[in-house]
This record gives structure tokens, sequence and C-alpha cells, in this order.
């Protein structure tokens, strides 16, 4: 399977260097977009088509830490893009409880209308996505940089719920974006 | 046409033609084209106006008017004049646009709006769009003597997947081949970055007539990255026309007004904005009462619908992942940016003076006509890149009437994404998907975009048939869907039934219908095209008896003269035929002479060179 770094020409890693791969990626995308062929035949349009369609996922991935270090967690089988995976069940109770009274609170706030305390709350909570995804990311190094097999198992495990807490903070996030948009409007 | 005569080596004509760049706006649209290296607008209406109003007026005896001469039919016969025929653009008729203060008058039912005009068959939005685009591409072909068949056609970035899809069916409608729908902020940054050869981040405000975009753009490395755009498809200066109309209503006590007063009103009010943009005040005149509007009320009244572009802003900066501080430069678009208050907003919004050097009017259709040399100029290929995104979130509807969302909003196109669909029952065969787009979590708050059924899959257990369905957002932003079922790899077919759109076999039939009655039109641009190609080998003939007379023997001048006042006769005529025959007869005629002047050259270069060999 071709993955998206084989669409760089990178080593699969989570560490990459932003800077260089947006330049790369305007490069290929002059070389492979379908305004270069807007007058060549079908196939060939079909073909662009196609492969800046593989670039641009390829980017969108890469480039950002967080879907990269999900993609990462993908290509070694668990995949928490899907709504139904087990591996979100999967996360430990007493984190998930937590959310919950987390939740709570979030809701409370905005009944309240109080816009001070949903804010603080949001710049805690971001603190505590970065932790997690630091986390996730220093597993997935590890994993990446070829440790003894028997430990890989135990490792994604370890980077999943990294990540999966990582998703729950960013849902969380975004509540809190909402009702900062609506408080401004 | 004899392209390749012995007098017309010189000047073979481009194989497709001048390839345009067209500005189908609310108000007006304009087109435009590269020559000598330059994008230039082109006179399109009487007065050799670049903007072409975009109304058009639809009689009783079938004929269709637009520009200036539709507008001025308005008053009086509101029904038939349609303007701002872009506001309706893949809506339905039950959309919140639709039932907006106007005095058209629909056809009921049905999922596309159907105006009902004179002369016989009520039209749709992409029909009378198609009328605009004709009457431009008409205009270009006159302009420049050559064919127009291939154009870039802007629209709002924040068009959705029917609104882009009509647009390019009334491009179809009107003989063109639409090589792009290209964003119109960012064919404004195409505009203003092209000329200065700039790199940087910019933010491009667009409030035009029936439409606010808003893009924050990155030029590095001839590409030109959109990072973000955002926007309102139903805000525009009719808005602010409209809010002076309904002010005035109240303030004269007129209640439920005639459609007839309702658009002299609005009229009236459109000038009284624009009035406003130098006076402190202005008046509108209705029936024969006035009301006087005062600038600061006007702002007032506007207010509202001004900050409500702000917070579009905001979210589109945020999407940019910019600060306002961080930008190089805010470029004003539209018609509506010369109102006062919106540029006081706009400079307070993004903290410095937003760029306004080339004509906002013009700008886009510019931008444009630069996208399209760029596709179709091979010698500019590697110069720039565009790389647009999606504007809105595409999302498929799930149990409980929930979008779950496929595509995020501003991904760069063209992009994809596959879902898997799996049957809940025994023995299904058939599977409904809805398509729909929007950033809102129930269903019911997004556009419907389509639905289609999944047919013919396999008859399997619950659960065991596997339908993978796959979305290509191509570069155009429009969506295609394909689909297979995993288990046995057969491709399913799919029926999409566009929510408020026309079928292929729909715009198919419209196509017919259009070119029934375009045989006049093709006779007469053939005849155009001759005429241009005569004078083109007169000129020719002219110039080599001029410099090359001796090389003429024995009686040919007289054959020659002979050929040459044919040729003249002809074009005065109405037959292109003949005018084509008495080209080729020249041309045949002047072959030993011209083969003369040839040889001559050839000995000349020969020589010249042996001297520098020495």
């Amino acid at each position: 399977m071709r993955t998206h770094f084989d669409v760089f020409g990178l080593p699969r890693a989570y560490d990459v260097d932003v800077p260089a791969l947006e330049k790369h990626y305007r490069e290929l995308s002059l070389q492979s977009h379908p305004d270069r062929v807007a007058q060549a035949d079908a196939r060939e349009r079909l073909k662009a088509l196609e492969n800046t369609t593989a670039l641009n996922e390829a980017f969108k991935t890469l480039k950002d830490p967080v879907r990269r270090a999900f993609y990462l967690l993908k290509l070694h089988g668990v995949d928490l893009d899907r709504e139904d995976a087990g591996a979100q069940k999967d996360m430990p109770l007493e984190f998930l409880e937590e959310v919950m009274e987390l939740r709570e609170a979030l809701d409370g706030a905005m009944e309240k209308k109080d816009l001070a305390r949903v804010q603080t709350m949001g710049g805690q909570v971001q603190g505590r996505r970065k932790a997690a995804l630091d986390e996730a990311a220093g597993v997935l190094r590890a994993l990446e940089g070829g440790g003894p097999a028997e430990e890989a198992p135990a490792q994604v495990r370890k980077a999943s719920h990294a990540l999966g807490r990582v998703r729950y903070f960013t849902r969380f996030l975004e509540q809190v974006d909402a009702f900062e948009e609506e408080s401004l409007s | 046409m004899s392209k390749n005569g012995y007098l017309q080596i010189h000047d073979p004509l481009k194989p497709k033609g001048q390839a345009v760049g067209i500005d189908l706006g609310t108000t007006h649209s304009l087109v435009a084209a590269v020559a000598q290296g330059k994008p230039r607008c082109v006179p399109v209406d009487e007065g050799d106006s670049l903007l072409l109003p975009s109304v058009v007026h639809y009689g009783k005896d079938g004929g269709v008017i637009t520009g200036a001469r539709a507008r001025t039919l308005a008053g009086e016969h509101p029904t038939d004049t349609i303007a701002s025929v872009k506001r309706y653009m893949g809506r339905g008729p039950d959309d919140a646009e639709t039932r907006k203060l106007s005095h058209y008058k629909f056809v009921p039912g049905a999922n596309v709006v159907r105006f009902d005009v004179a002369g016989g068959n009520p039209v749709t939005p992409i029909e009378v769009s198609g009328e605009i685009l004709r009457a431009l591409k008409r205009r270009a072909e006159a302009h420049f003597s050559m064919k127009v068949e291939q154009a870039v056609i802007t629209v709002p970035a924040y068009f959705d997947d029917a609104q882009r899809q009509a647009t390019k069916d009334a491009g179809r409608l009107a003989g063109l081949e639409v090589l792009r729908l290209l964003n119109e902020p960012t064919a404004a940054a195409l505009a203003y970055g092209l000329d200065k050869g700039s790199q940087g981040t910019f933010a491009v405000y667009d409030l035009g007539g029936g439409t606010f975009d808003i893009s924050i753009l990155k030029l590095v490395d001839g590409v030109f990255e959109v990072k973000s755009t955002g926007g309102d498809s139903a805000l525009g200066g009719d808005d602010f026309d409209r809010a002076i109309a309904s002010q005035v209503f109240q303030a004269l006590g007129i209640n439920e007004p005639s459609p007839s007063i309702v658009a002299q009103t609005l009229a009236a009010s459109r000038k009284a904005k624009e009035a406003l943009t130098d006076a402190p005040e202005a008046t509108v005149t209705v029936g024969g009462q006035s009301h006087t509007v005062k600038r600061a009320d006007f702002d007032a009244w506007i207010q509202p619908l001004v900050n409500k572009t702000g917070l579009v802003c905001r979210r589109a900066l945020k999407d940019a992942g910019v600060a306002a501080g961080e930008l190089d430069g805010v470029i004003l678009v539209g018609g509506s940016t010369r109102v006062p208050a919106v540029r006081r907003f706009v400079a307070e919004l993004f903290g410095r003076e937003p760029l306004g050097d080339i004509d906002p009017d013009q700008v886009v259709a510019l931008g444009a006509a630069v996208q399209a040399d760029l596709l179709t100029n091979e010698d500019r290929q590697d110069e720039v890149l565009l790389l647009d995104v999606i504007p809105l979130s595409l999302g498929l509807e799930t149990m409980g009437g929930i979008t779950e969302k496929l595509i995020q909003r501003n991904s760069t196109i063209p992009t994809a994404a596959a879902q898997v669909f799996t049957t809940f029952k025994d023995g299904q065969t058939g599977l409904d998907v809805h398509v729909v787009q929007g950033e809102r979590e129930l269903v019911e708050d997004n556009r419907s975009l389509a639905r289609f059924t999944l047919s013919g899959i396999p008859p399997l257990a619950a659960g065991m048939a596997r339908v993978e369905v796959r979305f290509q957002v191509d570069a155009d932003g429009i969506l295609s869907v394909a689909a297979k079922e995993q288990s046995t790899g057969a491709e399913q077919s799919i029926t999409v039934k566009p929510s408020h759109g026309l079928t292929e076999e729909e715009i198919e039939r419209m196509l017919l219908d259009s070119i029934e009655y375009a045989e006049d039109d093709i006779q007469a641009r053939q005849l155009r095209e001759q005429r241009v190609d005569a004078e083109r080998v007169l000129a020719e003939a002219d110039r080599q008896l001029r410099e090359h007379g001796t090389l003429v023997q024995g009686d040919e001048r007289a054959a020659i003269d002979a050929a040459l006042a044919k040729v003249r006769e002809t074009a005065q005529g109405k037959d292109y035929l003949k005018l084509k025959e008495a080209v080729h007869a020249l041309d045949e005629t002047c072959r030993p002479f011209i083969e003369r002047v040839m040889n001559q050259a050839i000995t000349q270069v020969v020589a010249g060179q042996s001297v520098e060999d020495y």
C-alpha cells in the first residue's frame, strides 16, 4: 500500500520537517495539478485528478502533528477516526468518568452564559490535550524507531489511549469554540 | 476556412479561439481576456460599457433582451424581467432566499426555481444565467473577431455544490466549455498578485450585490494557496437596497406595495445608496412621494448586515491559523465595498487600510482572464498555480437525521473521501444515501445536495454486504459519486437526483432547444469571421504587391486585381460561402507570385549566411 509518506518519498516517522514538506508540496502540485493538463485528453486529466487528490490528502495528514499521529496509529491497525471502532470502548473507565464530569461542568457554565468560566476551562483542557499529544508522540517515536517486537502491542495500546484522550479533549474544545463564536455574534 | 492559405501563413488563428474570463455577477457581469500579456475587460453593453447589467428580459414574442436595455424594461414588465438571478442559482422554491422581498412570479412545484415569464415557457435560473453568458460570449467574439468557446467563470467562494453545478450548466447552455470555476476572491488575488509579483498572506473581502465572501490566501513560490474561505451566499448590496426600501415604505406609510412599486423603489434605493457614497443625504421618490435618507441613518440600517461579515471574517482567520496583524494586505472586491461604512468596518476589523487600486468592479473578471490564459497558453503553464478549497463540509445523513461529515470545509481540492455502508436487513439489495453540505449537526439545517439509491447489492445476510461509496470533489469544487460492493467488487449503479438542480436529461433537452434558434447566430458569426479573414488576406496581398511589385509577371496583375475586387465585393454581401470562395480564388491566383516572393527571401537568407561564413 502506498502511504502518505511514500507520496513525498519520506521515511515513515513521527517527526516531519513541515517547512520542507510545504515546499515539496508546492513543487509536486505544480507538476501534477489538473490545471496543468487542462487542454489534455480525458485520461490524462483523470490521472492528474487522482494524483493531486492523493497528494492533498497526504499533505493534509502529514503537516498536522495531530492528524499525523492518528495516521501512524492507523498504520499500526487502530483507526480512531471510525465512530464504531472498538478502540474507543477500550478507554480506561476513570478517564471516561472524568470526561463526563468535565462536560457537565462545561454545560453548566454555558447555560449560565459564563464566558469567562468557559474560557478558563478551555485553557485547562488545551494544556491537557497538549500533554496527551506529547505522550502519544513519544510512544510513536519509540514505535517507529524499531524497538523489540514483543513490546509493540503494549506501545500501540498506550498510543491509542493517549490519542483517545486527545480526541475527547478536541471535541471539548470544539464546543468551547462554538460557544465563544456564538457569544461574540 | 482556409487557415493555411499562402497569404495567411503569418497569422494562424488560435485553434480554439480566444479563452476568456467571466465574472457572472449578481448585479452585473463582465468578460475579460489577456491580450498582449495584459488582462483587459471587453466592452459588452451600450456606450462601450464594460459592465453588462445581469438583467434578462423575456418578451411576449419570445425574444430575449439582456443588459441595460433589459433593465429599462423592469419597471414596465417587472415579472418578465429577471435581475439578480444569481441569488436563485441552485436554490429550491422553498428556500429562504427565494421567499425574500421580490416581484417575480414563480411556477409552483418542482425542485428548481422557475420564473413565470412572458413568451411561453417558464425559465430556470440556469437558463437566465445562460442568456447572460451567451450575450457576453457574443460580444467578446465581436470584439476579438474570433471564436470564444472556452471560459473560466467565477463563483463566490461560498457557493455550494448545487450552485456551482448550476453555474457550470449555464455555461454549457451558452455554448461555452467551462475550463474552470474559479472562486471570486482567488480571482481577485490573482489579478493583484501577478501584477505586483508579491509574496505573502492576503485577505480578500468581497461584498457584491448578492453575496459576501472572505478568503485568506498565501502566495509562495508561484503557488496561490487558499488557506480558508467563508461567506454568506445571501448577503450583499441588494440587502442594503432592501433596507432602504423597507424604511421608505414605512416612512411613507405604503403597505402591500405592488410588484411594480417594489421594483421602482428598489431601483431608486440603489441610486440613493450609490449617491450616499459621496453625499451626506439622498432622496428616494416613490409614486410622487419623496423621502430623504441621511447617510448616518443608512449606516445604522446596514450595520447589522455589515456586522455579520465581521463574524465570518474572524472565523476565516481562525481557520487559516492567521492573526489579523500577520496579514500583508487586504484586498477589496465588489461594488458594495464602495460604501464608506463598509470600508471603515474593514479597516477597523483588520487594523489596516485595504488595497483598492484595481477597480473593484473589474478585478474579478481580470483575474479570471489571467487564469483562462494560464490554462490555455502553453508558454505560461509553469508560472502560477491556484490551490482552492471546498467552502463547506460535505456529509451524509445518518440515523436520526444527524450529519456525519466526510470532507471538512477548507480542505484543499481536489479531494476525496470514502465511506463503507453495510446492509441492516437480510437480503437487502438497495440502500438510500442522502448527501448534504454545511456545518450544522442536524441534516435539516444543512443544504440537501442529492439523494441516491445504491441498487443491485447482492442479497446477503444483514451486515454482510459492504458498499464503499467514494466521494470525489474536483478542482471546480463539484462532487461526483462512485460505489463498489466490497465482497463482489461489483461497481454499483448510482442515479443522483440533485435536490435543487437539473438532471442531465433536462440540460440536454435545453441544449437541443437552444441549438434550434442558434442557427441564425451561426450564420451571422461565420459571416463575421469570414469578413475578418478577408480583410487580413486583402491587407497581406496589398503589402506583398507594394513591397515586391517587381516580381509580378506578364498579365498576372490584371488577374490579381480582379480577384481582389471580387473579395471586396462579396465582403459587402451576406453570403459567407461566396466570400470564402472569393478568398480561396484570390489565394490561388496569388500563389505563383507569392512563391517567387518566398524564393527570393530564401535566396537572400542563404546569401546572407554565406557572407557571414567568409
